[in-house]
C-alpha cells in the first residue's frame, strides 16, 4: 500500500481510538495497530513497541489514584492526602483508567507503525505544498532510532571508563549530553541539506508510483473509521 | 580561467580565532588536489569557503574572496551553489536524508529543479559510478559506513558538479572499501579537492597538493615538487604515504619500542576464548572467535568493516556479555569507543576527564596534560574540534592508567604525525606493564601482534 494511505489509515485508527467510548473496541483497535507493528523487523521495534505500552501501563496504575469517581463499587479505600483527595479505588476508575490507558497505546502503536512500516520518503514527495513540514517530521521520526543509538553510545562511554551507571539517576545524567548531540547531529544534518541545494525554490518531484485501486479504497475506509469511531463504538 | 579562485581569504567562526589566515589559490578544470594538514589546521574550513558554507550557514568573520565557476561565494547562498559545488562529509550518517538509497540520490536533483523524467536516470548512472547499484531500494538505515560513504558519494555525483569537495571520505571505512571509493573518485574526470588523513592513497590520485597548517597555505604545489617538500619539511606524511603499500609505520620512539619487549610469560589480561555473539538471533556476529593480551604488549585487532571486531572488544571490556565460550580476565579495563568525540557528557574538559577517577581533578589535569589539552580545562567538551574531542575522550579513559586499556579506532581522522605520537604513547603505556588493545583498520598500526577477524570467524596470528 503507498504511504499516503496507509498514513491516513494510521491517524484514522488513532483518531477512532480517542474518539470511542467501549472500552472492547478502543482495545480491539489496540490490538489491531499491534499486530501492525508487529510486522515490524523484531530489532527495530522494540523500543517504540516498550514506549507506547509502558506509556499506557503508567496510564492504568496511576490515573486511579489521581482521579476521583463518586461512581462504582469502591474497591480499596486508602488514606487521604493533601491536594490529592481521597486514595481510594473504585470500578468506575479502573474503567476510565482502562479506556485512557487504551486510547494511549492505540496512538502510540498508530505512530509505531507510522515510523516502522511507512516509506516516508514518499510521504515527503506526497506532501504537495507542506513538503519542507512533511520532511520535518520524517526527520524528527528518524530520531528515535538515532537518540537511541546515541543513548547506548553514551551509557557505554561512561561505563567504559570504568564508571557504574544504574538507575534512574545515573541514566538521567545522559539526558542532557544526548540533547546536545541531536542538536549538533540537527545543524550537520541541515548544513548538508543547505549543500545539496535544499531551500533554493522551484524544486521538481521523481515521478512515484500512480495509487493502486487498494489505495484509493484506503482513504473512504479512513473517514468511516473516525466516523465510527464518533458514533458506535 | 580558473574554475574556482580563492583570493586573501581570512576566516575565524563566531567566538574563535581565525581558522584561516590569508589563503590564495586557484583551481583548474580537471584537477585532483590532495588537501593535507593536521587535524584543526583549517582543511573542512577551507572546504566549506568553496562550497559557500563558510559564512552563509556558519557566521563569522570573513575577509577576502571566494569565487566559484564565476560566483563570488558571499552573495551566493550554498544552495544556489549546490549543482556547480557538491560535498560529501567526513560523517555519511550526519549528512542522509531520506529512509530509502534511491530517494537519497534523488534529493539533491529534486531540490536543483531537474526535469522529473531525468531523475531516475541520473540516479541510476550515479550508483553505477560508485559501483553500488545493487543498494538502490535498500534502507539508508541499514547500511553500513562504507556503503554509506559510497551513498553520499553518489548523491554529489548525481548532481554533476563541476567541482567535488571530499572531507575525509574515507574516514569510517576498511582498507579494501576506502581503496574502492578513491578508485571511483579516480574515475570522476571532475575537479576534486580530497581531504584526507590516509595520505598514500590521496598523494597516488593528486595531481596536485595543498598543505596547510594553522590556518595557513604552507605548499601549493604539483605532486612530484609536494612529494619532495613533504619528505624533507614533514617526513610523517610521506612516511605514511610510503606505509600504505610497502613499509612499516615510523617506528616508535621512547620507553621500549613495539616488539622488543614482549614475553609470553607476562600477567595475562584477559583471554576470550571461542566466543560467540549474536546481536539477533539469526545474525551471529561472533562464531569461535579468541583473543588475548598480556601485560606489557600492544595487540591490534582488525578486520573488515563488520566483521565483529567492536563486538569481541566491548566483550574484552566487559561491556557485553558473550552467548557462549570463556572469558578470564587479570585487572582492570576501560574502553575507547569508535566516535568517542560524541560521546562526552560533562560540562567541562576538566570534569569530562575527571568522571574516570572520581572528580579527582589532580589526575584530570595531569591527563590533560598528557594530550595537549591542559589549555582547554576550562572548556565545554563540545566547543572543541573533532580531533581535540577525540584526544579528551582518550585521556577520559586512561586518566585511571586500566590495567588493560581498549581503544576502538582511535587513529580515525588523526594525522600522520598524531598518529605516530599515540602510537608511541601506547607502545611506552606498554612498556609500563599495562596491556593495550587496539581496533584498527590501519595495517600500518605498530604492534606486538595482530589478530584479524574474518566474516563470521577469529583467526589468531602472533
Amino acid at each position: 500500500m503507498s504511504p499516503g494511505p496507509a498514513a491516513a489509515l494510521l491517524a484514522a485508527a488513532g483518531a477512532a481510538a480517542l474518539l470511542a467510548d467501549r472500552l472492547a473496541a478502543v482495545a480491539a483497535i489496540a490490538l489491531v495497530l499491534l499486530a501492525v507493528c508487529l510486522r515490524a523487523p523484531s530489532g527495530h521495534r522494540s523500543v517504540y513497541l516498550f514506549g507506547a505500552l509502558s506509556a499506557a501501563l503508567g496510564v492504568l496504575v496511576l490515573s486511579p489514584f489521581l482521579w476521583s469517581s463518586p461512581e462504582g463499587t469502591v474497591l480499596w479505600e486508602g488514606p487521604t492526602l493533601p491536594v490529592l483527595g481521597p486514595l481510594d479505588v473504585t470500578t468506575a476508575e479502573l474503567h476510565a483508567a482502562a479506556l485512557s490507558a487504551l486510547r494511549l497505546a492505540a496512538l502510540g502503536l498508530a505512530f509505531a507503525a507510522y515510523a516502522l512500516l511507512l516509506d516516508h520518503d514518499r510521504l515527503v514527495a506526497a506532501a504537495g505544498l507542506a513538503r519542507r513540514s512533511a520532511l520535518a517530521v520524517a526527520l524528527a521520526t528518524r530520531l528515535t532510532p538515532s537518540l537511541e543509538r546515541d543513548a547506548v553510545g553514551l551509557a557505554d562511554a561512561v561505563r567504559g571508563r570504568g564508571v557504574p551507571l544504574a538507575g534512574a539517576r545515573g541514566y538521567a545524567t545522559l539526558l542532557s549530553p544526548l540533547v546536545a548531540g541531536s542538536l549538533e547531529r540537527a545543524a550537520t544534518l541541515a548544513e548538508a541539506m543547505e549543500a545539496r541545494g535544499f531551500g533554493r525554490g522551484r524544486a521538481t518531484r521523481a515521478p512515484r508510483p500512480p495509487w493502486s485501486r487498494r489505495d484509493r479504497l484506503a482513504l473512504p475506509l479512513a473517514a468511516a473509521l473516525v466516523l465510527a469511531g464518533a458514533l458506535w463504538l | 580561467m580558473a574554475l574556482a579562485r580563492v583570493e586573501a581569504v581570512t576566516y575565524g567562526y563566531p567566538g574563535a580565532p581565525p581558522a584561516l589566515e590569508d589563503v590564495s589559490l586557484e583551481l583548474e578544470a580537471g584537477e585532483v588536489v590532495a588537501l593535507l594538514g593536521a587535524s584543526g589546521s583549517g582543511k573542512s574550513t577551507l572546504l566549506r569557503v568553496l562550497s559557500g558554507l563558510v559564512p552563509h550557514f556558519h557566521g563569522g568573520r570573513f575577509a577576502g574572496r571566494a569565487v566559484v565557476a564565476g560566483l563570488d561565494t558571499r552573495r551566493t547562498r550554498p544552495a544556489d551553489l549546490a549543482g556547480t559545488v557538491a560535498s560529501v562529509f567526513q560523517d555519511p550518517e550526519d549528512q542522509i536524508v531520506m529512509t530509502v538509497v534511491a530517494n537519497e540520490i534523488a534529493f539533491g536533483l529534486e531540490n536543483l529543479g531537474v526535469a522529473p523524467g531525468e531523475i531516475w536516470s541520473r540516479v541510476e548512472l550515479a550508483l553505477e559510478a560508485v559501483d553500488a547499484i545493487h543498494l538502490w531500494g535498500r534502507r539508508t538505515a541499514e547500511l553500513s559506513g562504507g556503503e554509506l560513504q559510497r551513498v553520499s558519494l553518489a548523491s554529489a555525483l548525481a548532481l554533476e558538479p563541476r567541482l567535488l569537495l571530499l572531507d575525509e571520505p574515507t574516514s569510517q571505512l576498511d582498507p579494501d572499501a576506502a581503496a574502492l571509493f578513491l578508485d571511483a573518485v579516480e574515475r570522476l574526470g571532475t575537479t576534486v579537492v580530497l581531504s584526507e588523513q590516509r595520505v598514500g592513497r590521496a598523494l597516488e590520485l593528486a595531481t596536485r597538493v595543498l598543505f596547510l597548517e594553522g590556518g595557513r597555505l604552507r605548499l601549493d604545489a604539483p605532486r612530484a615538487e609536494a612529494l619532495a617538500w613533504l619528505a624533507c619539511e614533514r617526513p610523517a606524511y610521506t612516511s605514511a604515504c610510503v606505509g600504505t603499500t610497502q613499509a612499516p609505520f615510523v617506528p616508535c620512539n621512547g620507553a621500549g619500542g613495539v616488539g622488543a619487549r614482549v614475553g609470553t610469560t607476562q600477567a595475562l589480561l584477559v583471554r576470550l576464548a571461542d566466543i560467540s555473539f549474536a546481536f539477533r538471533p539469526a545474525l551471529p556476529v561472533l562464531e569461535g572467535a579468541g583473543l588475548e593480551v598480556r601485560r606489557g604488549e600492544v595487540v591490534v585487532l582488525s578486520g573488515p568493516n563488520g566483521s565483529g571486531k567492536t563486538t569481541l572488544a566491548r566483550i574484552a571490556a566487559g561491556l557485553l556479555e558473550p552467548e557462549a565460550g570463556s572469558v578470564e580476565r587479570g585487572g582492570t579495563a576501560t574502553y575507547l569507543a569508535q566516535d568517542a568525540g560524541r560521546y562526552l557528557v560533562r560540562e567541562t574538559v576538566l570534569d569530562e576527564v575527571a568522571l574516570g577517577v572520581g572528580g579527582d581533578r589532580f589526575r584530570g589535569r595531569a591527563a590533560l596534560d598528557r594530550v595537549g589539552l591542559a589549555w582547554a580545562a576550562a572548556r565545554h567538551p563540545r566547543d572543541l574540534s573533532s580531533g581535540e574531542r577525540e584526544r579528551l575522550a582518550l585521556a577520559a579513559v586512561a586518566v585511571s592508567e586500566p590495567d588493560l586499556l581498549i581503544l576502538d579506532e582511535p587513529t580515525r581522522g588523526l594525522d600522520p604525525p598524531r598518529k605516530a605520537e599515540l602510537a608511541a604513547w601506547l607502545a611506552a603505556y606498554a612498556a609500563a606493564g599495562h596491556g593495550v588493545l587496539v581496533v584498527t583498520h590501519d595495517a600500518d598500526f605498530p604492534a606486538d601482534r595482530r589478530v584479524v577477524l574474518g566474516a563470521a570467524e577469529a583467526s589468531l596470528a602472533l
